[in-house]
């Protein structure tokens, strides 16, 4: 609250920073009514954090006075309602759709943790899908050889999932950006050419069958859709939790400010990225392997398909639709490739064409997938208008393209070009006649149009306005220029000296009719 | 006298940032102009907007006579070649050098376009007489060269075109005095024919004497106008913004 | 076992001569237009069909085949360019976009091919001829020869055309540095082109070269990819020297490996080569090499 009242009371110049300022300090009466009047009200908080579920700005009507409350950010009401859609859409479809659905939510998973290595560690891994492989290979392994029951398989997922995740880990310590991507396709690649023709992994049957599964025995089919279902869809709620907690947390924010092409200056000022980097990309792998281990007793198995660079192309065209590094980005982007994939079946390779297309469309087209558009869109009609603006007023008072978006107060863009308005009407009024008149009989009275002229220069701002200095009075006079600012004493335009004020009013006059002209 | 250049209300930067606050430069045929200014008030800045390579840029620019600026906001650098083939040689601060190609293929380079590229060999004479050190390095790789040596690749490779227009941005950053003199005195000798010379230079007593006129850059604005100051009034801004 | 060394010397040069050809040209591409060009493969396949429908419809006559490969693959090549370099080189996120792009042009390519002419392999006529040679204790198939005499005789025509041609320097000049290219004249757009021509008909002549031994299917660009992509890194992406000694290395890998211990073993001691050029030296061979740096 201190702070707050400092920040509050310290007067700061500029447009902006006042506007600010003015809602802070809406915001500080508002809190200290309610702390001294109003009821007490219950805060939500995440635990172990300080974050509040809804950001709500509370400010007050100018011109009403009533309180306003507004939510700042309402993404997570987005999310809960989708999340909540997803969840209870498939129970009313078919058993195809909630089969689907199962594939979605696993693939979202998938992609989520796929985000975090992509996004906030900053690692070109196509070797995602790779990881998954080796955990549902490992634990399908395990389970028919040894029995492993699927929790069992679950759990130790993760553990083929890290060994997986150091083994890809190395090069990345030493390789830095594409390097490290073109490795991994290979690594993805070497992987299927071993699944295929190792005997020990099925090569003869095309895959590794038999693995136990999760559903229990004597349920219906239908049962067994829903239950496999939903235990994708927690799945994919920790996928979710997952990202919150790796990005939201200490090693997202040392990541975030190491960001590509300033890691040097993160690390002189200490931070650690390498390390931290390595570290997100282990705890995905590990997550991952879990993910494996659970399509592993999902579908009872593995298949050498998980490691084609077909499927991977699947992966990227989701993460690439949606947008990359978003968790909605990735969520949206499944949903989309995997309806058209699963929804289209009898369409055949052409499906792929379509998946394909679009990731094209949209690499080439946005640059931020589906999810960044809007801001797109917006950036684009404002480098337009700016573009336009500056192109209308090529020489006038207006604005620069790029200073345009600087200025966040609007009306002083207005103001300029009612400025030019004018100016432009004013010129033609300048004639040898109007100068004339004006040397004749410097204060008054005038005719109209000399008044427009002079009333114009009266209201010019004060910055750079011109003067007149009385050196000796009713003998030297000078024209002096304003300095605008407090303290700063106005300069001596030039070295003439009138013997009149009315000489030296006519001067003045001159200038300013020539800033005029030349402006 | 006809004008090379002719810059109209140029204002340029790169980002949200501002650097060139509409400027107005005129150069003629045969001029050596110097363009004095401390760091980071527009003197690269200028020559790069001229050939386009700045963020975004509005304003007119018209090099003899064919406009080759505008209004535009990204793509920079994508119309620097064709504004290179018109005329213009940039020979630019740090040299932008191919690091791992000769000496010979630099200056080659520098004849790219279509009718010098016939005459290379004799403009390269030329060039060789103007540095006579590179001489002995014609087939070394430039990342083998001295920072000396390898000012006088980049500025040689910017002779060796058939350009009207020649920008040299500070010529004399990074090198011993007595080298950057000797590199200023040879540029000031050089035989212009129809064309002109624009040298950014922070050090006044570079260039004093040596060129037919010296415009100051400050904050983004030229200062010094059409007519040439007075060396003593520009050695009195320089040290006041100093 | 007995290791036959004329066989493996053979089959080192074979698969050395393609590969080179191949990162070769994922090389200069990346050093040149930092495009990662992950439809190299696609290039590589469309030029078989290329060939494959010239022999089909025009005459089996080997020169046709092998002109025909190569100016499918430059074709190829070109509109490679034209959908992923030209309309996003100076956008932001470039290399991502442009890496996503080409694996979303691969997909798109290989359905196509999928499609238009089935899964199933074609053969391409030789173009050299039947006869056979005997080199020590190992038999030569003209085949092998002639993809190993014409592709090093194309190599030393691009190097040589690199040197001393206006064009090559161009290249030169702008895998080193666009800013300093741009700034003597040099157009990136048409140079661009010029590249993907070029490293385009050289993964065409690889595909014909290639399938004197293989067959042409809508699949054969992938594993060329790889193998093109493995030689362009450990060689150091950008050198073309340093892609030829890796070549040569990762043929001699390959041959032995095979004759060794199995086929099914090439691309994991490949790998392993590879991981441990890069862990030793970042930049792969060439950093060994070149003595001069940026």
């Amino acid at each position: 609250m201190e702070a707050f009242r400092v920040s509050g009371a310290s007067p700061a110049v500029g447009d902006g920073a006042i506007a600010t300022n003015i809602s802070a300090a809406a915001d500080l009466t508002a809190a200290d009514t309610r702390g001294a009047w109003a009821r007490p009200r219950l805060r939500v908080r995440y635990p172990f954090t300080r974050r509040t579920p809804l950001l709500i700005r509370v400010a007050y009507d100018p011109r009403s006075l009533a309180t306003r409350r507004t939510i700042v950010d309402k993404r997570p009401l987005y999310w809960v309602a989708g999340l909540i859609l997803l969840a209870i859409v498939p129970l009313l479809g078919s058993n195809a759709l909630l089969s689907s659905s199962t594939v979605f939510a696993m693939y979202a998973a998938i992609n989520i943790v796929w985000i975090l290595v992509v996004g906030t560690a900053g690692i070109w891994s196509l070797a995602t899908l790779a990881i998954v492989g080796v955990g549902a290979y490992g634990s399908a392994y395990l389970s028919i050889t040894y029995g492993l029951p699927w929790w069992g398989m679950i759990a130790i997922g993760p553990v083929f999932g890290l060994i997986c995740g150091i083994i890809i880990a190395i090069p990345a310590i030493r390789l830095e950006g594409w390097y490290y991507a073109l490795l991994t396709v290979g690594l993805a690649e070497l992987c299927r050419v071993y699944a295929v023709q190792s005997q020990a992994l099925g090569s003869s049957e095309g895959g590794l069958y038999g693995a136990a599964t999760f559903i229990p025995n004597g349920v219906s089919q239908r049962t067994g859709l829903v239950i496999s279902f939903f235990a994708a869809f927690v799945l994919m709620l920790a996928a979710l939790a997952l990202y919150r907690v790796v990005n939201g947390q200490r090693l997202g924010r040392l990541l975030r400010a190491a960001p590509e092409k300033q890691e040097a200056f993160a690390e002189a000022l200490g931070v650690n990225y390498r390390a931290a980097r390595i570290r997100v990309f282990l705890i995905s792998s590990a997550a991952l392997g879990l993910i494996g281990g659970f399509y592993a007793t999902y579908f009872t198995g593995a298949s050498p398909s998980l490691f084609s660079m077909d499927n991977m192309m699947l992966l990227l065209a989701m993460i690439t639709i949606g947008g990359i590094g978003t968790t909605g980005g990735a969520v949206v982007g499944t949903l989309i490739v995997v309806l058209l994939d699963q929804v289209f079946v009898e369409l055949g390779p052409l499906r792929l064409i379509i998946v394909a297309a679009i990731m094209l469309a949209s690499v080439l087209f946005t640059r931020g997938g589906l999810f960044g558009v809007a801001t797109q869109f917006s950036t684009w009609r404002s480098r337009r208008k700016s573009e336009r603006r500056a192109q209308r007023s090529e020489r006038g008072g207006e604005v620069m393209p790029d200073e345009a978006t600087e200025i966040r107060d609007k009306q002083t863009i207005y103001v300029r070009r009612f400025d030019e308005t004018v100016r432009k009407h004013l010129r033609p009024l300048v004639t040898d006649e109007v100068i004339a008149e004006h040397k004749r009989n410097p204060s008054g009275p005038h005719s109209d149009t000399l008044e427009r002229l002079l009333n114009y220069f009266r209201r010019a701002a004060i910055t750079d306005k011109y003067g007149i200095l009385a050196v000796k009075s009713f003998a030297e006079y000078r024209v002096i220029a304003l300095s605008g600012r407090r303290g700063v004493p106005p300069r001596v335009v030039d070295d003439k000296v009138y013997a009149t004020p009315d000489e030296a009013q006519h001067a003045v006059f001159l200038r300013r009719v020539q800033d005029l002209m030349q402006s | 006298m006809k004008e090379v250049l002719q810059v109209q209300g140029l204002s340029a930067g790169y980002g949200p940032l501002t650097v060139l606050h509409r400027i107005n430069l005129t150069v003629y045929s045969g001029e050596r102009v110097g363009l004095i200014g401390l760091n980071g008030h527009g003197k690269s800045t200028l020559l790069r907007a001229i050939a386009g390579l700045t963020d975004w840029q509005s304003g007119s620019i018209q090099l003899k006579g064919r406009e080759i600026g505008g209004t535009r906001s990204q793509s920079a650098g994508r119309n620097t070649h064709r504004i290179v083939r018109m005329g213009l040689s940039l020979m630019p601060q740090g040299d932008a050098l191919f690091y791992g190609l000769t000496v010979v293929d630099h200056l080659n380079s520098g004849a790219f376009t279509r009718s010098t590229w016939r005459e290379r060999a004799a403009r390269r004479e030329r060039v060789l007489e103007i540095f006579p050190p590179l001489r002995k390095l014609l087939a070394a790789p430039v990342g083998k060269l001295s920072g000396g040596e390898r000012r006088m690749v980049s500025l040689g490779r910017g002779l060796m075109a058939d350009a009207s227009l020649y920008l040299i941005d500070e010529p004399s950053l990074g090198l011993a005095p007595s080298i950057s003199k000797s590199l200023i005195a040879v540029l000031c000798q050089i035989d212009l024919k129809e064309g002109a010379m624009l040298i950014a230079e922070q050090n006044l007593s570079m260039l004093e004497g040596k060129v037919s006129r010296l415009l100051g850059i400050h904050a983004g604005v030229l200062k010094g106008g059409a007519d040439a100051l007075s060396a003593a009034s520009l050695n009195g801004f320089a040290s006041a913004a100093r | 076992m007995q290791i036959d060394p004329y066989y493996v010397i053979v089959t080192a040069a074979m698969l050395a001569s393609i590969y080179g050809l191949l990162a070769i040209g994922i090389s200069i591409i990346w050093s040149s237009l930092g495009l990662i060009n992950m439809a190299h493969g696609l290039i590589f396949a469309l030029a078989g069909y290329g060939a494959w429908a010239a022999a089909q419809y025009l005459s089996a006559y080997g020169p046709v085949v092998l002109v025909a490969g190569i100016i499918a693959g430059a074709l190829v090549g070109m509109l490679i360019g034209v959908l992923a370099f030209l309309p996003l080189y100076d956008k932001p996120n470039y290399v991502l976009r442009s890496l996503i792009a080409t694996l979303a042009i691969s997909l798109l390519g290989q359905q196509f091919m999928l499609t238009a002419f089935g899964p199933r392999s074609r053969p391409l006529p030789p173009v050299f001829g039947r006869a056979s040679f005997h080199f020590g204790t190992a038999v030569v198939s003209a085949g092998q020869l002639g993809a190993i005499v014409t592709s090093w005789l194309v190599l030393a025509l691009i190097a040589a055309w690199a040197r001393h041609s206006r064009r090559g320097l161009e290249i030169r000049a702008m895998m080193r540095n666009p800013e300093g290219a741009a700034l003597v004249g040099i157009g990136l757009r048409s140079t661009a082109m010029a590249v993907m021509a070029v490293t385009g008909g050289l993964a065409g002549l690889a595909a014909v070269l290639l399938s004197q031994t293989y067959f042409v299917s809508p699949f054969s660009g992938l594993t060329p990819l790889l193998k093109g992509m493995i030689v362009a890194l450990a060689g150091g992406l950008g050198s073309i020297p340093g892609a030829i000694i890796a070549a040569v290395l990762v043929g001699l890998i390959e041959a032995l490996t095979a004759v060794s211990i199995g086929g099914q073993f090439v691309l994991i001691t490949q790998f392993l080569f590879i991981i441990i050029v890069l862990l030793i030296r970042p930049r792969g061979i060439a950093g060994i090499i070149e003595t001069v740096r940026e």
